[in-house]
């Protein structure tokens, strides 16, 4: 703040985008909106739209939610999905703060590591019950409905989870749709549990039944695209060179067309406070990577070979190099 | 978030539901003398985009586009790859990909020769959209919908009779579990009946309703639930002893 010569800031968060002001102020309110006011001086006020959330967090309650903008600030993080009439009430256009919170978050604290490393135990053990109870007959929302129910018995405030089922017609998975598992279906999924406000990823992808010889090769390219992003990744190294040597993989093997955009989305992405933390990584991102980060690197996309395919760990940036923060087996499942 | 069952049963909401939704937005823009409605969407702010279309952004956000003389237009975030299941669950014939909306949006007015725009509760606009879009040479407008009918109350009865049947037959099994067990017992159960999504408070008297956080829950407590089913949400909330 004193870099910037701010006052004072303000971080904003609804009920889709909390990160904001959970990364002040790490309350996990169930209301509409949440806002954090921090001073230079160090002070943390917290107001909601909601009473339970109020009562709850000893925070000021706000139902006329403008009103909680009217002292204004010198910046918001968190300014772009706000509401404008919530902006309007602010007086002057504040400035956005946004990018600055996010490059702070995006190095981890020992307590934050801790949280993730939770969330990655989860997701191992949801990965582990989603692999067990999924059989054929079943329908896909029925699984997702059996997955979620684990992950929040064990303790997940929260889960990101698309899925997909079928064979080279799969072009990418969605929300689960009422399709019932076939024989020979390749079923993928990215579970993304939250523990304690911080999220961690796990793709993988299962065959019912007997993997055919070109899911098989299909795998073995994903697992080595996988594995090059993770023995590459560690400061310094760009996330344009973590997607480049996943991407370099598929290109090895023919496959160089599925690694654009018509077939994939990212290879891979920061975790957090938020699922889909920036930096993405893709190849034309130049964003070096530090110490501390937390990073998912996936090379899911679409190969006429099985159709759409999915396989990642969550890793943390160490000093010389990365841990894998999942323990689940990095193999192309069957049952 | 969003990971329920996403989907469109054509016997519980026809497609003349929508038609006739679409008609009374149409209705509005003739009287505003306006070429289109901008109806913004994203994963929380879905219920305006669902009742005129039933799309819900499971990720990301996106903007409905409503022309006064032709089909509604989605300007989509998601990739293409998901466009013919968003088709399937939908009223679109038109998708757009638009990973950056506001040029995407600015693009379509061009080629349809509009110079000004209805906003669906314009003030609602998330600023992101918002900027740009008054920087423009676009002359946008707010627009106020009714958003309630027929169909629509019967959708939030049966969102609330699914609420209030689980909650009944569920809230017993909780005694002498966590919060956190319970709600595993309730996301099975709600998710298998078809919710998209669910929250969950807890209390046991000490304290407002809040999400699960690994506390006994003896024999009295309560749960708030707050569920969506097929874009329509209901809240209720049941103690125990019932």
């Amino acid at each position: 703040m004193s870099e910037r010569g701010w006052d004072s800031i303000l971080l904003y968060g609804n009920a889709w985008r909390k990160d904001p002001f959970r990364s002040l102020v790490n309350f996990n309110f169930s209301g509409d909106h949440a806002l954090a006011r921090l001073s230079r001086s160090g002070e943390v006020t917290a107001t909601f739209s909601d009473p339970w959330d109020a009562e709850i967090a000893a925070g000021k309650l706000q139902p006329d939610f403008e009103k909680a903008f009217a002292a204004g600030a010198s910046a918001i993080a968190g300014l772009e999905f706000m509401e404008e009439r919530f902006v309007t009430a602010c007086g002057t256009l504040p400035v956005s703060a946004t990018a600055d919170v996010e490059e702070l978050r995006r190095v981890k604290t020992a307590e934050e590591i801790g949280c993730i490393q939770q969330a990655c135990d989860l997701a191992d053990r949801g990965y582990q019950h989603f692999a067990h109870v999924i059989e054929p007959g079943m329908r896909e929302f029925e699984l997702v409905a059996e997955v979620e129910a684990f992950l929040k018995t064990n303790g997940a405030e929260d889960n990101f989870m698309l899925i997909a089922s079928g064979g080279t017609e799969v072009v990418g998975m969605k929300p689960p749709t009422d399709r019932k598992f076939q024989m020979g279906d390749s079923v993928t999924t990215e579970l993304t549990p939250q523990v304690n406000g911080y999220y961690a990823q796990i793709c993988r992808t299962l065959v019912l039944g007997e993997p055919s010889r070109e899911q098989f090769k299909a795998f073995e390219i994903f697992s080595e695209a996988q594995g090059a992003a993770q023995d590459l990744i560690q400061p310094g190294i760009t996330a344009a060179a973590a997607a480049r040597a996943q991407n370099d993989v598929f290109r090895k093997y023919g496959y160089g067309e599925y690694t654009g955009a018509k077939y994939t989305r990212v290879r891979g992405h920061c975790l957090g406070l938020y699922p889909d933390e920036t930096p993405h990584i893709l190849e034309d991102v130049d964003y070096v990577l530090k110490q501390d980060m937390v990073v998912i690197a996936h090379p899911n996309t679409y190969l006429p070979l099985s159709g759409y395919m999915v396989f990642g760990d969550t890793l943390l940036i160490t000093e010389t190099g990365n841990t894998r923060l999942n323990k689940t087996e990095k193999k192309l499942f069957t049952k | 978030m969003k990971r329920g069952l996403i989907t469109w049963d054509k016997t519980e909401l026809p497609p003349s539901v929508f038609e006739a939704r679409l008609v009374r937005a149409r209705a509005a823009l003739a009287k505003h003398d306006l070429p289109a409605l901008l109806v913004y969407s994203d994963v929380w702010r879905s219920t305006e985009g669902r009742h005129l279309t039933n799309f819900m952004p499971y990720w990301n956000r996106s903007l409905i586009v409503i022309p006064r003389e032709q089909g509604p237009v989605l300007l989509c975030g998601l990739s293409p790859r998901v466009y013919p299941w968003i088709k399937s669950v939908t009223v679109f014939e038109e998708i757009r990909p638009a990973s950056k909306l506001v040029p995407a949006l600015l693009q379509l007015c061009a080629e349809r020769a509009w110079t000004k725009l209805g906003v669906l509760d314009l003030p609602r606009l998330t600023h992101e959209i918002y900027l740009p879009l008054a920087a423009s040479s676009l002359g946008i407008s707010d627009v106020k919908l009714e958003l309630t009918d027929d169909a629509e109350i019967a959708m939030h009865q049966r969102a609330e009779q699914m609420a209030r049947e689980i909650l009944v037959a569920e809230l017993p099994k909780g005694v002498g579990l966590t919060d956190y067990q319970l709600s595993g017992l309730l996301e099975r159960a709600f998710r298998r009946a078809g919710a998209e999504d669910l929250v969950l408070l807890f209390s046991t008297g000490d304290s407002a309703p809040r999400p699960a956080r690994g506390a006994m829950l003896g024999d009295k407590y309560s749960v708030a639930v707050a569920l969506e089913y097929r874009g329509h949400w209901a809240r209720l909330t049941r103690g125990l002893p019932l």
